[in-house]
């Protein structure tokens, strides 16, 4: 146990150097438009893209082109869990302040993406498969990771001293990171109605290039929205956070009370 | 196109998610960043907790 | 041992315990999560005639035979997996993408003379996205038959667009 301590010091203290709430704004701001604009250009390339250029598929048809948004999602969906559970490692470890107000922020835009991954897996079912939905491993898995999201969302903001809320749902968080890989592995392991993956590690694409190219352009392109509307989200989560501490804070004095934070809120509201 | 409405459905979809999420994340970023310029304002710029430098650094994004 | 260690020792230990844990639980459960049974699996034990069942599998070149009675459209065609095969029987519309040689999966029982009997047939497209010139390409040049199996390595075709089919197809 000798190296640890030392280990953890450094990583602790990278930390805190690079991702304190405060110097995160500063970060985020000048980060913001580095996401944002290349977000919105490569999204539109890749579906524009998709829908206009690429060819149609020898059997699917233009149906194919559902593709070029249902694939995006999907990997938005497990990566932003996954995200979830590092900021988890992140808030039961090191306590990280700058963690818990991610973990808050990227929930609502998970669960947004995964319910879309279903939606639009769903109208590219109907006309392929002939069917709406089934049970089977993949998409039965794709809604169980939705629903941990639905309990991360909630479970944060359960409690009245939010710091309960941030160690109860980074426990959620971790637990439910179980579901990745079997979302993953899960049209390898079980034979799923859902076709296997086209693009693997180990082998050549199973995708014509013409297909495969406005499929990374807005693969992409949605990752980098993520990023930026997660971005932006945290920095008025910070904000917001900064704005909490100013009204309770009794710096003039034992005199300002709640109540009188409280109004001077309420005033800034209106 | 064959299965134009499910396509167009799909896409529709994608956008519409894609405005809710960026233009409600912009919205609340101009409001908060509004909201905290006030209250640093009305402290007389004093620093607070030797929060201010970062603050003004948010608010002059 | 300092208590952020501590903490990150234990993180990692609930993590592998849980893990294990669905693991473990997931390959216990393992027949009950598959979405259909193969025809030679339907050989080797036939289910009782009241179980409804889901059968995967190719349908076989030339094993398709449509009928109409009145309104609806009766199919049959035989399902295999290579090694077994199970005769279908079907009324109804079937999906865009049935086809021979197309992966399908039947929901229905099995009947007394050995047949399947679908109350749904939904049909299973693989992973391979490719230009229909090129597929054209493929089936002229003789590479690949759909009607008998999945594609060639697309590491063969994955590069070819529709411009370079139609030269190729040109040319020969």
């Amino acid at each position: 146990m000798n190296a640890s301590p030392t280990f953890m010091d450094r990583a602790g203290a990278l930390f805190h150097r690079y991702a304190n709430p405060g110097r995160f704004l500063k970060l985020g701001a000048a980060l913001q438009p580095w996401l944002t604009w290349p977000a919105i250009v490569l999204t539109l390339c890749g579906l524009g893209w998709g829908l206009f250029f690429s060819p149609a598929d020898w059997q699917q048809g233009d149906s194919v082109r559902i593709m070029y948004v249902h694939v995006p999602c999907a990997w938005l969906a497990s990566s932003g869990y996954a995200a979830l559970a590092v900021c988890a490692v992140l808030s039961l470890v090191w306590r990280h302040p700058l963690a818990d107000l991610a973990a808050v922020e990227i929930g609502p835009v998970g669960a947004c993406v995964t319910a879309t991954c279903l939606a639009t897996g769903s109208l590219w079912g109907k006309p392929m498969w002939g069917t709406w939905w089934v049970w089977d491993a993949r998409l039965t898995s794709v809604l169980v990771l939705f629903f941990l999201y639905l309990g991360h969302i909630a479970l944060i903001r359960a409690f009245d001293d939010p710091q309960r809320g941030y160690r109860a749902a980074a426990i959620l968080a971790l637990a439910g990171a179980v579901d990745l890989p079997i979302i993953k592995f899960s049209v390898q392991w079980w034979n799923t109605l859902h076709q296997p993956d086209s693009i693997t590690l180990t082998g050549a694409p199973t995708m014509s290039h013409a297909m495969l190219w406005p499929l990374l352009v807005s693969t992409l392109g949605f990752t980098l929205g993520f990023a930026a509307i997660v971005v932006a989200r945290l920095r008025a989560g910070v904000m917001e956070h900064r704005i909490r501490s100013l009204l309770t804070s009794p710096r003039r004095g034992t005199s300002v009370n709640a109540t009188l934070a409280e109004s001077g809120a309420q005033e800034l509201a209106v | 196109m064959t299965h134009l409405p499910y396509i167009l459905a799909a896409y529709g979809l994608a956008g519409a998610l894609a405005l809710y999420l960026s233009i409600g994340a912009a919205l609340r970023l101009r409001r908060d960043r509004a909201r905290l310029a006030t209250l640093e304002a009305a402290r007389g710029r004093q620093p607070v907790d030797g929060q201010t430098e970062t603050g003004r650094a948010g608010v002059s994004a | 041992m300092k208590r952020k260690t501590r903490r990150l020792w234990l993180v990692i230990a609930c993590v592998a315990g849980l893990g294990a844990a669905a693991g473990l639980t997931l390959s216990a459960f393992s027949s009950n999560i598959v979405f259909f049974m193969t025809p030679s699996q339907v050989a080797a034990k036939v289910p009782p005639a009241d179980r409804t069942i889901r059968l995967g599998g190719m349908v076989v070149a030339g094993s398709v035979h449509r009928e109409r009675h009145g309104e609806t459209p009766v199919n049959s065609f035989e399902v295999t997996d290579g090694q077994a095969a199970v005769t279908v029987q079907f009324e109804g519309i079937l999906p865009d993408l049935f086809r021979e040689g197309q992966s399908v999966v039947a929901v229905g029982s099995m009947t007394p003379g050995g047949g399947f009997a679908a109350s749904e047939v939904l049909a299973k497209h693989d992973e391979t996205y490719m230009p229909k010139e090129v597929a054209e390409e493929l089936q002229k040049s003789g590479k690949w038959d759909p009607k008998f199996g999945p594609p060639p390595n697309a590491a063969s075709w994955n590069a070819m667009t529709a411009k370079d089919a139609k030269t190729s197809s040109r040319g020969s």
